[in-house]
């Protein structure tokens, strides 16, 4: 029994616009970087949902390249997170504005 | 084969001398003074050589020209070789008093040491680019060559640059001829829009088809080049303190060749000035003019050299006087007495190079042997310096205008040309008047300075050198030779009027004309009261100057002492204000001009450009504002751009 398609792009949606809301409104650094996570998330299950629609595995070999990308982009991340820890003594993201003009 | 198939070279061999000289001089034992004497030397050869076989059979030798820029089918400048009667006269004029300056000058330059490459360097270069001058075959290539040597003149003027006053003639010399300069481009900018070409045949030959108004202007302006390079009036302030460079600088190109290029120039736009009355009539009014003030001012000049300066800007007004007054004649209709008129200030430009040329050499040694300039100084020389004060009294006799003696026939001619012309239009007796004045106080003055400097009582400087005894020799023979040869020909170049047709080629602008011989031509002249007038001139300035400078009857302190005659000497002095008026004209006028140029560049070019840069600093100032450094409102801004790209994008697709 197939799955429709409208279910799981209204669930991959979903799941992108919470981590939309997360990112824009969550004030802890660290959910913003998971809220991030979400939509990357949200997009993985767009390429497998869409992959599996036309029977072709391209992508879902796509998918594991965005979630082996996203890996080693959290890593980065979490390590500037960390270093900007060290400096600032906070994960508010409000505090954190270095980059003004 | 001819020899004018090489006629090229003549050019060549002293720019050759320049490089070797200026690359190698330094090396060389003499300072590179044998190379500039073999270039310019072989120059000489193949110049009188060409001379002599364009003379002779008198063909015009003109090769194909080269094209050298093509600016479109019907807009061309060229360079060639042209070498008519003409040319070649300056040819022989220009080559020979060259070679005996440079010959002069190994012995005259000796104590300058190293400095002397510097110098045979530059003599090469003018020599190489005035006898380009000469042989050009249009109006653009003379122009080119006309620059290169008020490039010499400068750099041979400041020869001496550590001298202020040296590197100030220098600087004046280069700007005023500049002015000419300006005009003279005028003029060839309305020649090349009228013939599409600055050849001189192509421009002769269809004049009469041409625009009269853009000619007269043509002309006209082409003239204006001519004052700045022969010094007429109003810009004949430079070679005065043009004096300012070494004596043998002074003779080749303040008194014998570059000045000359001015005359030369008129000569070669004579067709284009003939086709306006009043383009002539103000060509004849300059030199008559330039003749009778320069005259005035060598009356009481105190230096040598300065009496000789002035001297040749009066016999340059002289010739730019006839051929003005050609111009005019022929523009009348009486074609054979306007060709008179030219050849007869032709004429005058090569017996003046040799005279002139001789006297400012004879001034060399004369400053060589006493040190010092100062007429007043010298007195009583003609014992120490026999060759020296004989030739220059050859010079002098010639210069004055006495029978037989080449200044004679020459400055006779024009002045009957110019009485000729008082037919025509009454100004011309006014210009003949001033002819004949300036003929007497040339006679005047030229005896002065050669009974001040070699009569009467030994002055300090004479006292000087005596009393020390350095110099018993009065020159070494390289520096005597030139004066002789000279001297014969300040005597003898007259007699070209009778070898063949040999000059009076030079004379005919066109057509055919009764060659004198020399029965007739004695007859016509002294037939004519005209020429005892001037000869009367010539005798009672030399007497005056007799009475004044070596009998001492009358005495020029008493005269100049008070009133009037004291005035005017302070005035002739000042040399009629004209180097304040120059100073004035410069600073309130051009540096005046300048100054306002400056603000208008401070203030409104640079202010637009910095109020431009001034808007943007602000303008960014308040855009940078946005960039608040919160990550969540980048977010926000690209999450809300995106959806409405996307509304947008839907909406316009359920539009369509």
């Amino acid at each position: 029994m197939n799955i429709p398609l409208e279910y799981i792009l209204v669930l991959s949606s979903s799941l992108f616009v919470i981590g939309a809301a997360g990112v824009i409104l969550k004030k802890n650094i660290i959910v913003v970087l998971m809220s991030i996570e979400i939509m990357l998330n949200a997009a993985n299950i767009n390429l497998v949902a869409f992959s599996t629609y036309y029977g072709d595995t391209t992508g879902q070999v796509f998918a594991l390249f965005s979630i082996g990308v996203a890996a080693a982009e959290v890593a980065v991340a979490l390590a500037i997170l960390l270093n900007l820890n060290k400096q600032k003594k906070t994960v508010d993201i409000d505090e954190i504005n270095l980059l003004r003009w | 084969m001819s020899i004018l198939e090489y006629a090229w070279l003549i050019p060549v061999l002293p720019l050759l001398a320049f490089v070797i000289v200026g690359f190698l001089g330094g090396k060389m034992k003499d300072n590179g003074a044998i190379v500039a004497v073999i270039g310019v030397g072989g120059a000489m050869v193949l110049a009188l050589w060409t001379a002599f076989e364009v003379l002779t059979t008198g063909v015009v030798y003109k090769p194909e020209s080269m094209e050298w820029v093509v600016l479109s089918s019907d807009y061309s400048m060229e360079m060639g070789v042209y070498i008519d009667s003409v040319a070649a006269m300056m040819l022989i004029v220009v080559s020979f008093i060259a070679f005996l300056v440079v010959v002069y000058s190994t012995a005259y330059m000796h104590d300058q040491g190293k400095r002397q490459r510097r110098y045979f360097t530059e003599i090469c270069l003018f020599v190489g680019v005035m006898l380009g001058l000469v042989l050009a075959n249009n109006f653009l290539q003379m122009f080119i060559f006309w620059e290169l040597v008020g490039l010499c003149s400068y750099l041979l003027i400041g020869f001496w640059f550590e001298r202020p006053a040296a590197a100030r003639a220098a600087k004046k010399a280069f700007l005023v001829t500049r002015v000419g300069d300006v005009m003279l481009m005028i003029g060839l900018f309305l020649l090349f829009t009228e013939f599409h070409s600055l050849n001189y045949e192509l421009i002769w030959g269809n004049l009469t088809t041409a625009d009269q108004t853009t000619l007269a202007f043509a002309g006209f302006f082409l003239f204006g080049g001519a004052i700045g390079k022969s010094a007429q009036f109003p810009l004949h302030d430079w070679l005065p303190d043009a004096m300012e460079g070494p004596t043998t600088v002074s003779a080749l190109i303040h008194a014998a060749t570059m000045v000359n290029a001015g005359v030369y120039l008129t000569a070669r736009a004579f067709p284009i000035i003939a086709t306006s009355a009043d383009v002539s009539l103000f060509v004849a009014a300059i030199g008559g003019i330039t003749a009778f003030i320069a005259a005035t001012m060598a009356l009481c000049a105190p230096k040598i050299k300065g009496v000789l300066a002035y001297s040749t800007v009066s016999q340059l007004g002289y010739m730019i006087l006839a051929l003005g007054t050609g111009a005019f004649l022929w523009n009348q209709g009486h074609h054979e007495a306007g060709s008179l008129a030219f050849g007869a200030g032709l004429f005058h430009l090569m017996n003046h190079a040799f005279f002139k040329g001789q006297l400012f050499l004879g001034a060399g040694s004369v400053i060589h042997y006493v040190g010092t300039e100062e007429l007043s100084k010298m007195g009583g020389l003609g014992k120490y310096m026999k060759v020296t004060s004989i030739t220059m009294l050859i010079s002098c006799i010639s210069i004055a205008g006495i029978p037989f003696f080449s200044g004679f026939w020459s400055k006779d001619e024009i002045l009957a040309m110019t009485f000729e012309a008082t037919d025509v239009n009454l100004w011309f007796l006014l210009l003949w008047i001033m002819g004949v004045a300036t003929a007497f106080m040339t006679a005047f003055y030229m005896f002065r300075m050669w009974f001040m400097a070699f009569k009467g009582e030994p002055g300090e400087g004479t006292k000087h050198v005596i009393e020390h005894g350095g110099h018993h020799h009065e020159a070494p023979i390289a520096m005597l030779l030139p004066l002789v040869i000279l001297a014969a020909l300040a005597f003898g170049s007259w007699l070209s009027l009778f070898i063949g047709d040999g000059f009076y080629s030079v004379i005919n602008v066109e057509g055919e004309f009764h060659a004198l011989s020399i029965i007739e031509r004695l007859e016509e002249v002294f037939s004519s009261p005209l020429t005892w007038v001037s000869i009367a001139m010539a005798g009672g300035g030399i007497a005056l100057a007799y009475y004044t400078f070596n009998k001492r009857r009358i005495s020029a302190e008493n005269v100049v002492s008070k009133g009037f005659p004291k005035a005017m000497r302070q005035l002739l002095l000042d040399r009629y204000k004209f180097p304040v008026a120059y100073d004035k004209i410069g600073y309130v006028g051009v540096y005046g001009f300048s100054l306002l140029l400056d603000k208008f560049d401070r203030y409104v070019i640079d202010g637009i450009v910095n109020g431009i840069s001034k808007f943007l600093i602000k303008a960014g100032g308040v855009v940078r504002k946005s960039q608040t450094g919160f990550v969540q409102n980048y977010t926000t801004l690209l999450l809300l751009g995106v959806s409405l790209i996307i509304v947008l994008l839907y909406v316009v697709g359920a539009l369509r």
